[in-house]
C-alpha cells in the first residue's frame, strides 16, 4: 500500500471515529455539579462512586465536578449566579440558605416534587424541610442533618484520672474537667495540653459551636418576632462571660483562639493538644484523616453538650440547590433527588459518618443507631436547634462573633461586648 | 504616502481592539455596573444616596479606613525603605550577585493567600516556628499572640506583607539604579566627592522618577490588598484588622449586601484614582 494511501485511510478511520463519538455523546446532557466535599478524599471517592452509579442509570446524563472550599462556596456561587452562570447543583449550609433563597439563586422544586409520588417529603424531618421552604415553595433539598456533640479523648480523660465513660454534664463540671486537662505533659514548666479546643475565628464554624453556651444559659439571639436583639439578657451576657472565662480566667484553651478555626482546633484534636471540643459526625474521619496514628475511632467518644439551664445544642444542615439558571433543571432534580435518596444518604453515612435529614435514614437505620458515634448525633437531634433563618443572620453571627473576640482579646469587657453587639443588631435589623 | 499612514492608523486601532474590548468587559463594564449598584438600595425604587449616608455614619467604615492608611502607610514606607536599601546593596559589585538577587526575589514569586497561609502557621501560637524558635533561645517564657493580640495583629500582618511586598519595590529602583550611567560616579569621584555626596546628588535625582512610579503602585497594590488579610486574621480580632478590601468582601460576599458594598468600592476607586493620578500625569508626561 502507498504511504500516501495509508495516511488517507487513517484519517478517515480517524473522521469516522471522532464522528461516531459526536453522535454518540449527542443528546446527553452534562450537569455541573458543585459540592465543597470534593475536596476531601473520602468524600470524593464517595460521591465519583455515586456518579458512576448514577451515570449507568442514567445514561443520557453525564455528571462534571466542579470542586469549591468550604469558605468560598458563597463567594464563587453568588458571582457565578450573577453572571448566570452557576454550577446546575449547588451544595450550600443553612447559614447562608436564607439569602440565597431571597436573592433568588435557588430554583423552585415544588413542581418537581409534585409530580413525584405522594408524601414525597414525608421521608425527611420537618425542621430541615422548613428551613428549605420559603413563602410555601421548595427551593432546597435538605442533606446532612446533624446536632452538635462534645467530642472527648478517653485516654486523655484516663490520663488525668476520668472515668472516660462518664462525660461532664453541665458547664461547671465542663470547666472542672477541662481544668483537669489542662497539663504539662512534658514538664518544662509549660502548658501544652488543654482541656477544650476553642472556635473563636470569624467562620460559619463558629457559630455552630458558640451557640449551644448561648442557648444552654437560657438566652437566644433575637426576639421570637426576629425583629429585635434579644441579646440584652443577663443569661446571654452570663454565657458570653463564661465562655469568655474559659480562656481569659482559666486558661483551659489554647492561646490565640480569636485565630483559630474549625480545621486548627480539629488538628490540634488530632495531635492530642485539645481533650475536648464541640464537633459532630464529620469529627472522627477528619481527626482520622489529620492523623491517623490517634485511632480516632477508638479514642474519641461523643456526648451531649454541656447543660446550664437548658438541653439544648445546635443543628447543623447541608442542602442541595439547583440554580434557576440551569438549561437542564429536570437532568438536575433526578441527580439532586440521586444524592438525597435513601440508599445514597446510607452511603455517605458509611463512608464520611454523616448524618441524614432523612429520617427514614437517621431514625431507623440500625447500622447509624448501633454505632457508638453516630447514635449520639442522632439522639442529640432532638435537642437541637437552628440559627436564625434571616438573610440578615451572617451580618449578626459576625457582630456577635465580634463581640465575643473582642472579650477573648480583652479591648473590652463581654458585658460591653455585648452591649455593642446588641446595638449593632437592633441597627442591622432596623434598615 | 498618506494612505499608507491612515492604514497604520487603521492597523493600531486594529491591534489594541482586543486588549480594549478586554478591558471593557473586565473592568468598565463592571465599575459602571457598581457605580450603579452604589446609588440604589433594596428598599427604594429610584436611585439614591442611602447607601452613601450609612457609610458616613457606620463606624466600621471609618475603623477599615483608618486601618487600610495606617497599613498602606506603613507597608509602602518599609517597602521603600528595605527595597531601596537592598537595591543598593545588589547594585555593587559582589560575589554571587546573581544568587542573591534570586534570593531577594523568591518573596514576590508566593501568591498572596499562600503568603498568608504560611504566616498564620509561622504566627500560630501552638505550633507556629516563630514562638518555638523565640522559647528556645529563652526570649519567652510563654508565646506570643501575634494575631491574637489587638495591639500585635495589624503588626504581624504588615510585617508578613513587608516581607512579601519590598522585592517588586526593590527590583524597580534596582533597575533605577543600573539605568545610572557610572560615568556620572567616576566624575564625581574625580572631584573627590565622598559617597554620601554622590548619593545625594547622584543616586537620588536620577531616581526621582523611578521611586514615584514604585510608590504609586505600590500604593494602589497595598490598598487593595485582600488574600494575605483575609488568610490571616479576616479582619480580626474584632476589626483591629479590617481593612477596606475586606470590608467590601464581606459586606457583598458574606452579608449580600451588594449595593451597600459597591458604595465602599465606589469609595476606595475614587481615593485609588486621586493617588494614581501622579503616576498617569508622569507616565503622560513621557
Amino acid at each position: 500500500m502507498k504511504k500516501s494511501t495509508k495516511w488517507l485511510l487513517m484519517s478517515l478511520v480517524t473522521v469516522f471515529i471522532l464522528t461516531a463519538a459526536v453522535t454518540l455523546s449527542f443528546g446527553k446532557v452534562t450537569l455541573r455539579f458543585s459540592d465543597w466535599h470534593m475536596g476531601e478524599a473520602h468524600w470524593l471517592k464517595a460521591l465519583e462512586e455515586a456518579k458512576v452509579i448514577f451515570e449507568k442509570q442514567y445514561p443520557d446524563i453525564k455528571i462534571t465536578f466542579e470542586p469549591v472550599s468550604y469558605g468560598e462556596k458563597e463567594t464563587k456561587y453568588i458571582t457565578a449566579s450573577e453572571a448566570g452562570q452557576a454550577p446546575d447543583v449547588m451544595h450550600l449550609h443553612a447559614y447562608s440558605l436564607a439569602a440565597f433563597i431571597e436573592k433568588g439563586y435557588a430554583l423552585d422544586l415544588t413542581p418537581f416534587i409534585n409530580k413525584e409520588k405522594a408524601g414525597f417529603l414525608d421521608a425527611w424531618y420537618a425542621l430541615p424541610l422548613t428551613l428549605c421552604t420559603y413563602k410555601g415553595k421548595v427551593y432546597a433539598m435538605p442533606g446532612d442533618y446533624m446536632a452538635q456533640v462534645l467530642v472527648r479523648n478517653t485516654e486523655l480523660f484516663m490520663k488525668a484520672g476520668f472515668d472516660p465513660a462518664k462525660p461532664p454534664v453541665t458547664w461547671d463540671e465542663f470547666l472542672e474537667y477541662a481544668q483537669a486537662l489542662t497539663v504539662d505533659r512534658d514538664g518544662d514548666f509549660k502548658v501544652d495540653q488543654w482541656g477544650f479546643g476553642m472556635i473563636g475565628a470569624k467562620s460559619p464554624g463558629f457559630e455552630l459551636r458558640f451557640s449551644p453556651f448561648v442557648w444552654s444559659f437560657g438566652a437566644d439571639y433575637l426576639t421570637e418576632d426576629m425583629k429585635h436583639s434579644a441579646l440584652d439578657t443577663p443569661e446571654a451576657a452570663e454565657a458570653i462571660k463564661f465562655f469568655v472565662s474559659l480562656y481569659r480566667e482559666y486558661g483551659v484553651a489554647p492561646p490565640g483562639a480569636t485565630a483559630f478555626g474549625p480545621f486548627d482546633v480539629r488538628t490540634q484534636l488530632a495531635q492530642e493538644k485539645v481533650a475536648m471540643n464541640i464537633g459532630s459526625g464529620w469529627t472522627v474521619p477528619i481527626v482520622d484523616s489529620i492523623n491517623p496514628e490517634l485511632g480516632a475511632s477508638q479514642v474519641l467518644e461523643y456526648s451531649a453538650v454541656p447543660v446550664k439551664r437548658k438541653a439544648i445544642t445546635s443543628a447543623w444542615l447541608s442542602a442541595w440547590i439547583i440554580s434557576p439558571n440551569s438549561k437542564h433543571p429536570r437532568e438536575a432534580w433526578e441527580w439532586t433527588k440521586f444524592i438525597t435518596s435513601k440508599e445514597m444518604e446510607l452511603k455517605w453515612f458509611r463512608d464520611a459518618s454523616v448524618l441524614s435529614a432523612r429520617q427514614d435514614v437517621s431514625g431507623v437505620s440500625l447500622e447509624i443507631l448501633e454505632d457508638k458515634h453516630a447514635k449520639v448525633v442522632a439522639y442529640e437531634l432532638a435537642f437541637a436547634k437552628f440559627v436564625p433563618q434571616i438573610k440578615e443572620w451572617p451580618e449578626i453571627i459576625d457582630a456577635v462573633t465580634t463581640a465575643v473576640q473582642e472579650g477573648l482579646i480583652g479591648v473590652k469587657t463581654p458585658e460591653k461586648a455585648l452591649a455593642d453587639a446588641h446595638k449593632r443588631i437592633n441597627a442591622i435589623l432596623a434598615r | 504616502m498618506l494612505a499608507l499612514r491612515i492604514k497604520d492608523k487603521q492597523m493600531g486601532y486594529f491591534f489594541i481592539l482586543p486588549a480594549a474590548l478586554m478591558l471593557l468587559a473586565v473592568i468598565i463594564y463592571p465599575a459602571i455596573y457598581s457605580l450603579k449598584l452604589s446609588f440604589t438600595s433594596e428598599s427604594e425604587a429610584l436611585y439614591s444616596l442611602t447607601n452613601y449616608a450609612e457609610l458616613f455614619r457606620d463606624a466600621l467604615f471609618w475603623q477599615a479606613f483608618r486601618n487600610t492608611l495606617v497599613f498602606v502607610g506603613v507597608v509602602v514606607t518599609l517597602h521603600l525603605v528595605i527595597g531601596f536599601s537592598i537595591a543598593m546593596a545588589l547594585n555593587t559589585r559582589i560575589k554571587a550577585r546573581l544568587l542573591f538577587r534570586l534570593i531577594v526575589l523568591l518573596p514576590w514569586t508566593v501568591p498572596d493567600v499562600v503568603a498568608g497561609i504560611t504566616w498564620k502557621w509561622i504566627y500560630d501560637p501552638v505550633y507556629g516556628a516563630l514562638n518555638d524558635l523565640l522559647s528556645r533561645l529563652n526570649l519567652i517564657d510563654a508565646p506570643i499572640l501575634w494575631l491574637s493580640d489587638p495591639k500585635l495583629a495589624m503588626a504581624s500582618i504588615i510585617f508578613a506583607d513587608i516581607w512579601r511586598g519590598f522585592p517588586f519595590v526593590m527590583l524597580i529602583l534596582l533597575s533605577g539604579l543600573q539605568a545610572i550611567p557610572r560615568e556620572l560616579y567616576e566624575a564625581a569621584k574625580i572631584d573627590r566627592a565622598s559617597g554620601f555626596q554622590s548619593f545625594r546628588y547622584i543616586t537620588l535625582p536620577s531616581l526621582k522618577k523611578i521611586v514615584g512610579v514604585a510608590l504609586a503602585l505600590d500604593i494602589i497594590w497595598e490598598f487593595r490588598r485582600f488574600g494575605l488579610v483575609q488568610t490571616m486574621t479576616q479582619g480580626g480580632p474584632g476589626h483591629q484588622t479590617e481593612v477596606f478590601s475586606t470590608l467590601i468582601y464581606k459586606e457583598y460576599f458574606q452579608f449580600f449586601r451588594f449595593e451597600y458594598a459597591s458604595a465602599i468600592a465606589v469609595i476606595m476607586s475614587i481615593i485609588l484614582l486621586s493617588l494614581s493620578l501622579p503616576y498617569i500625569w508622569m507616565i503622560s508626561k513621557e
